[in-house]
């Protein structure tokens, strides 16, 4: 499927559950409600029009305003894809585990977890998986974070 | 000292054999010095510098240096590449099981002072002579062979001069 056959597909089967966004350059970039997240991804991995089953990535952003949880998906058989997001507020940011829909996403949701603070629900092994066991300093990757010994780059 | 100028000249004097007379500190320091084995610890791109260095073109052998995979044999630690804060104990259980007298060279920018790491990272150790007590630092990003090789023959100097007090002070 094309892009522009993609976009159209979208917009036909998932009225008001996918939220076209403009920040997609490469692939079409859309947003999806948290509490609707599982039942939307099954539906675009099982979709036979779609297909998509594989999770190329995904990672969360912290834009200094609001925190996104973004996955890149793609399909083997149909060979396209498409971007989508979850934007989550500051204060007890969480989002369903999408292991179930895509196992393949178990170490970037603790990743996610330990990194930007994001609490992943349903979860089954949330332990530290970059960070040091004994790790007490909070989330690395948050913009506000600091540290004892972080030193930050003077400005030029 | 003086003796050891004038052991030429007692040898010549004795028919049919020869007579070495030293000290055991200079016999022990020797020892030391040109068998200087290495433990095998490479965390970045240092260690490629330091396989290079182990390889024929540069030939660690010639300095009686060669590399041991356990800490258990190993004289010598070469921190080749970046320590983390998740590796920094990892590192000081290394050292810790390694029989005295020990050595270590810090290999490189990031084990000196964090390196390019120094600004804006979380995850690396920034020196890790906060961890273990450094004899030797070779600064580059990554040294060259030839700055590693000096690097080491100044450490066999350095023990070339020890006193056999040294040791049991500390």
């Amino acid at each position: 499927m094309t892009r522009d056959e993609l976009k159209a597909y979208i917009e036909s089967n998932f009225v008001g559950r996918m939220t076209l966004l403009e920040s997609g350059k490469v692939e079409p970039m859309y947003e999806i409600k948290a509490d609707d997240l599982i039942e939307v991804a099954t539906k675009l991995r099982d979709d036979l029009e779609l297909k998509f089953d594989f999770l190329c990535n995904m990672g969360g952003v912290d834009t200094r305003e609001r925190l996104e949880v973004i996955y890149n998906i793609a399909s083997t058989s149909k060979l396209h894809r498409l971007d989508f997001k979850v934007i989550l507020g500051y204060d007890s940011p969480a989002v369903e585990s999408i292991c179930p829909v895509w196992p393949g996403a178990n170490w970037y949701e603790r990743e996610m977890y330990e990194l930007y603070g994001i609490d992943i629900l349903n979860h089954n092994d949330l332990r530290p998986l970059l960070l040091p066991e004994d790790w007490d300093q909070g989330h690395p990757m948050r913009k506000d974070w600091d540290a004892p010994d972080f030193v930050r780059m003077p400005e030029l | 000292m003086g003796l050891i100028k004038k052991v030429p000249v007692y040898t010549e004097n004795i028919p049919g054999g020869a007579l070495v007379a030293t000290s055991l500190e200079q016999v022990l320091n020797f020892g030391r010095a040109k068998s200087l084995w290495y433990l095998l610890f490479g965390t970045a791109c240092c260690a490629i510098e330091l396989m290079c260095t182990g390889a024929s073109r540069y030939d660690f052998d010639r300095l009686g240096m060669i590399y041991r995979a356990t800490p258990r044999q190993a004289d010598l630690i070469l921190t080749a590449g970046t320590i983390t804060k998740k590796m920094a104990p990892r590192l000081r259980k290394l050292y810790d099981q390694m029989a005295e007298p020990r050595y270590v060279i810090a290999m490189g920018g990031c084990t000196i002072n964090g390196g390019p790491f120094y600004y804006d990272s979380y995850s690396v150790e920034k020196g890790i002579d906060h961890i273990i007590p450094v004899d030797i630092y070779i600064p580059g990003c990554p040294p060259r062979p030839e700055s590693l090789m000096e690097g080491c023959i100044h450490l066999q100097e350095v023990i070339r001069k020890q006193k056999l007090s040294d040791w049991q002070e500390k």
